[in-house]
């Protein structure tokens, strides 16, 4: 059994042409509705038939241009959205790392931040209590540990928040461009964290722009454009197929430019 | 084509014990970080509210009720509880919208965390002003030990009420401003300066319908009349509060799918 199954997902939203948020509008716009007028929205499929898995221990890097529903994808894993159609079956714990600091208040403490943060992520109060002056240190910010967060540049608050989401146990790390905090150095620490996790036999699913970065850690990637899978499989040639895409596509936009000009 | 809802491992409330606690701690660290006045602030507002009512009421409009500012303050402090726990956790979520999108946790924790702190600031608001109340006239009788009953009931209907309030203002934003308004009647509705008795009979069965009148009361008993309340007078507050734990709790996992997408 893989540790992903994901199975012909399906993934629509609603983009309403006027947006109804207030009890006022609604009333509002029933009463206009005698009159004939309609609400319309648009369908948006964000996902269409999405199938792939992913084996225990591997590493999948999912790649697309802006709007390619990566997030959404990477979301419905997460669990906090629910497919329209399709079925997943995630069979571990997951550690999601889509955004850094959740929760984080600026008044409160490093160390107390610390703890509403990992516990948000799922880390057991014994651990935290154990290793919190390690997670401080990893940060490099054991002398603010007592001080209110806003004292903190907002690398320092990136740095302590993914120190703190490192320590997860969890089998599964999904991962959206959180790896691009703090300066180089850090920036090598982490990478030397998720190494680690990879050789615990952890199984990591990146989301990511950074074409070195998905090379150097996923066995597989995914390639999706407007919601389809366009390729998958080995990394290097989702990449090549992805880079020939771009390209192309900016080769064709810049012909039609060159066309309408002409 | 195969077509089949993702099961959700839904998380029981002792799973998530954790989160709860840290999370109550967080939104009560914030409350009163601001100043140790913070408390005394919560203490001075229903204090002044019971001053200002007993001036009009009693000294200028001679309402003759005994005890007036014990009478006032056994139903202020529910009222601030019922008033206060309810709007704060009204945006809940629409006002969490990375602890919504952005991990899994069960959603209710977030309203339940807020009705939390809410109710421990009840707690210490009423035991900060007992020894006034003392002071006012009040005498403590053993009934007091059933006054713990009537503040885990009302916890329950505002906990109720603040799920179907916070699901709802994450579709109507404005819902937010609809029960400020049903709470300015309420509070005319409620037993607060008045005496239920002065009711018209033909009314009183609509009248005892609102939740909070039945708290006061009950809390009134125990406090100022030292009397038990029946069996009976703890029944009725408690099946309204699990009824509207079930209509808020439906409401709650009707639109609960959608959070992500509309906050």
């Amino acid at each position: 059994m893989n540790i992903i199954e994901v199975e012909d997902l399906w993934k629509k939203f609603k983009i309403p042409h006027e947006r109804k948020n207030t009890v006022l509008d609604t009333i509002a716009s029933t009463l206009s509705l005698f009159g004939g007028r309609r609400s319309t929205f648009e369908e948006f499929w964000a996902l269409k038939n999405v199938t792939f898995d992913v084996a225990k221990g591997g590493s999948i890097g999912i790649i697309g241009e802006n709007g390619s529903g990566k997030t959404t994808l990477l979301r419905i894993i997460a669990r906090v959205m629910r497919p329209d159609q399709g079925r997943i079956s995630v069979n571990g714990r997951i550690a999601p790392m889509l955004e850094l600091g959740l929760g984080f208040h600026p008044e409160l403490t490093v160390k107390e931040n610390v703890v509403v943060f990992g516990t948000i992520m799922g880390l057991k109060r014994e651990k935290l209590r154990k290793q919190i002056e390690s997670i401080v240190e990893f940060a490099e910010l054991k002398r603010f540990e007592d001080a209110p967060l806003n004292t903190l540049s907002s690398g320092m608050q990136m740095r302590l928040a993914f120190s703190v989401a490192v320590e997860t146990d969890a089998e599964i790390i999904l991962v959206d461009e959180a790896l691009a905090v703090g300066d180089m150095e850090f920036q090598r620490k982490c990478l030397d964290r998720f190494k680690e996790f990879k050789k615990q036999g952890r199984t990591i699913v990146l989301v990511s722009h950074d074409m070195n970065l998905v090379t150097e850690f996923c066995d597989n990637a995914l390639f999706l454009s407007r919601g389809e899978i366009v390729a998958s499989g080995n990394t290097r040639e989702v990449i090549k197929e992805y880079i020939r895409r771009v390209e192309s596509q900016s080769v064709s936009l810049l012909t039609s430019d060159q066309a309408t000009i002409a | 084509m195969v077509y089949m809802l993702t099961k959700l491992r839904e998380g029981s409330m002792f799973e998530h014990r954790d989160v709860i606690w840290i999370l109550v701690k967080k939104d009560f660290k914030i409350r009163y970080r601001h100043s140790a006045l913070g408390f005394i602030w919560s203490l001075l507002n229903p204090l002044s509210t019971m001053t200002i009512l007993t001036v009009v009421f009693s000294l200028l409009l001679k309402s003759g009720i005994q005890n007036f500012p014990i009478f006032l303050l056994t139903a202020l402090l529910p009222w601030r509880f019922f008033s206060i726990g309810t709007m704060q956790a009204t945006g809940s979520i629409a006002a969490n919208p990375s602890l919504v999108k952005k991990i899994y946790l069960p959603r209710y924790v977030l309203v339940l965390t807020n009705n939390l702190a809410s109710f421990i600031s009840f707690l210490m608001e009423f035991t900060a002003l007992l020894p006034i109340m003392m002071a006012l006239g009040m005498t403590l009788t053993p009934h007091i030990i059933l006054l713990p009953a009537v503040m885990i009931i009302e916890f329950l209907m505002v906990l109720g009420i603040s799920l179907g309030l916070a699901a709802l203002s994450v579709f109507y934003r404005d819902f937010y401003q609809i029960w400020e308004i049903v709470l300015q009647l309420g509070f005319f509705l409620s037993p607060i300066f008045y005496d239920p008795n002065i009711i018209p009979e033909r009314y009183r069965f609509y009248y005892s319908l609102n939740p909070v009148t039945r708290i006061i009361e009950s809390t009134r008993e125990i406090l100022l009349y030292n009397a038990l309340p029946t069996a009976f007078d703890l029944a009725t507050p408690l099946l309204i509060a699990v009824l509207l734990l079930a209509v808020g709790y439906t409401i709650f996992r009707r639109l609960e799918p959608r959070f992500a997408e509309e906050t």
